[in-house]
């Protein structure tokens, strides 16, 4: 159930990405679906992460000035590295996902324009500052959006786990140096 | 459903992500093109799927932000509705004047024998989206090649130039603007035909300004000057208004100017425009049998 949610908020954030910029500009500097993405690998479903990643990443290419593929690339490759990462360390903390996060965005940000520059198609965006600005956007943005994912997805983790563990009955336990009085 | 053990995940990931990523790569080196060559139909199909999904969208997200600037817009309605009550009585005698010069330019041009010439055929067209990437700043419009688009062609608002088409699907199209076109414009500062300040106009990585090269430092240019295509460049029309001049770094007589135009079309906010449905004159055969064009090929 939980990854059906996941795609649906990967919809979403495809479209909002498509529509939000002609809306108000900064909304450009939020990439919505790697959020997604990076939080599909961080719950350690990896293949479904790639593919998220590839779909994703060729949605947002089709209404881009920037090469067909660019963003497909850039994505995969970010949710295998957070994949692999979470297979080796505990990130099941938020403070400690939030890093993860500006990680992703960074090295995404530095995939896409090096696929660029290498197939001679260079970006019109200045780079220092497109960076800068994506990776301070992407983060609260990331941030805000895995809180509300922790409050959605975590209240059904816990109403399932009471309805397969019922509580336990408390006994009373007794006093030991009131059976010695007994005595 | 065959259900894969952890250990399993992990070793096919790997091979996934290479599949994933090649195919990736294949459409990337597919897409990758020059500026001016013909588009991918790869393109064509992906940018077709996505309007169906964005136009409506784009629409709703649009009506929501339009309801709530109508409401915020209704505090100033009254003193706005006194000045253009205003402007509209100025307009009328305007208008009033204009038509006389109307029917002047008329007898003067049928005293002189001069025919009249079409200008190019017009398609308005709106600003469904924006570029989905931040290291892009295209824009999408409603109108493609069902409408007569095609790749090149010149997109105005009243304001002057914006930029030019540079993909198109049946429905849609995409539009490179002017400040963000890697490739320069034939431009003239003044009036073409009278003025000696010829030279090439492209973005210049300073967002709301494009730079203008090549014209020699000999010539004057002063700051507030009209700046106009030339026609040279084999995609724009001649005539239409570029921006003015905002600053002039001098030249000298070996160095060429170096000139700041500020854009006459606001860019960033603009809604709708205009597509020339304006195809430039095919170029001579001399120029295809150059020995790059042999190269290429």
């Amino acid at each position: 159930m939980e990854h059906v949610k996941i795609t649906v908020a990967l919809i979403i954030a495809v479209l909002l990405q498509w529509t939000l910029r002609n809306v108000a500009e900064p909304f450009a500097y939020i990439d919505f679906p790697l959020i997604i993405v990076v939080y599909a690998a961080l719950q350690g479903s990896s293949i479904r992460a790639l593919f998220y990643g590839t779909f994703a990443g060729i949605a947002v290419d089709a209404l881009s000035g920037g090469l067909l593929g660019a963003n497909g690339f850039s994505k995969t490759l970010i949710a295998f590295v957070v994949s692999e990462l979470v297979r080796r360390v505990y990130v099941d903390n938020l403070l400690l996902r939030i890093p993860v996060l500006a990680g992703a965005c960074l090295l995404d940000d530095l995939v896409y324009y090096g696929m660029h520059r290498l197939l001679g198609q260079e970006p019109t965006g200045p780079f220092v500052t497109t960076i800068a600005y994506t990776l301070i956007g992407t983060t609260i943005a990331g941030t805000i959006i895995f809180l509300l994912f922790n409050v959605i997805f975590t209240e059904n983790v816990k109403r399932a786990k009471r309805e397969v563990f019922t509580p336990r009955r408390q006994t009373r336990r007794r006093n030991p140096i009131r059976l010695s009085d007994r005595r | 459903m065959v259900e894969r053990t952890q250990k399993e995940v992990w070793k096919i990931t790997p091979w996934i992500m290479l599949l994933l990523l090649l195919s990736n790569f294949v459409l990337m080196a597919f897409d990758a093109r020059e500026a001016n060559s013909e588009q991918r139909v790869i393109r064509v199909w992906a940018q077709t799927t996505a309007d169906f999904v964005q136009s409506p969208a784009t629409s709703l997200s649009s009506g929501i932000s339009n309801y709530f600037q109508s409401i915020s817009s209704l505090r100033t309605a009254q003193s706005e509705n006194d000045i253009l009550k205003q402007r509209i009585q100025e307009l009328e005698i305007e208008v009033q004047n204009s038509k006389s010069l109307t029917v002047e330019n008329e007898r003067l041009k049928s005293l002189l024998g001069l025919k009249e010439q079409s200008a190019y055929k017009t398609l308005s067209a709106q600003i469904i989206g924006r570029d989905s990437s931040a290291w892009f700043d295209t824009s999408i419009i409603n109108r493609g090649s069902l409408d007569g688009v095609k790749l090149n062609m010149p997109i105005v608002t009243n304001g002057g130039l914006v930029g030019r088409v540079t993909a198109v699907s049946p429905l849609t199209a995409q539009v490179a603007l002017i400040t963000k076109d890697k490739s320069g414009l034939g431009a003239v500062v003044g009036e073409l035909g009278t003025s000696n300040a010829l030279g090439v106009v492209s973005s210049n990585g300073r967002k709301e300004l494009l730079e203008m090269g090549y014209v020699p430092g000999s010539v004057e240019v002063k700051v507030g000057e009209g700046v106009y295509t030339t026609g040279q460049d084999g995609i724009y029309p001649a005539g239409l208004k570029i921006g003015e001049v905002v600053e002039v770094r001098a030249g000298s007589a070996t160095v060429a100017q170096q000139i700041f135009i500020q854009p006459s079309a606001k860019l960033s906010s603009m809604q709708e425009v205009v597509v020339l449905l304006y195809e430039p004159p095919p170029r001579p055969e001399f120029d295809k049998s150059l020995p790059n064009a042999a190269k290429k090929k």
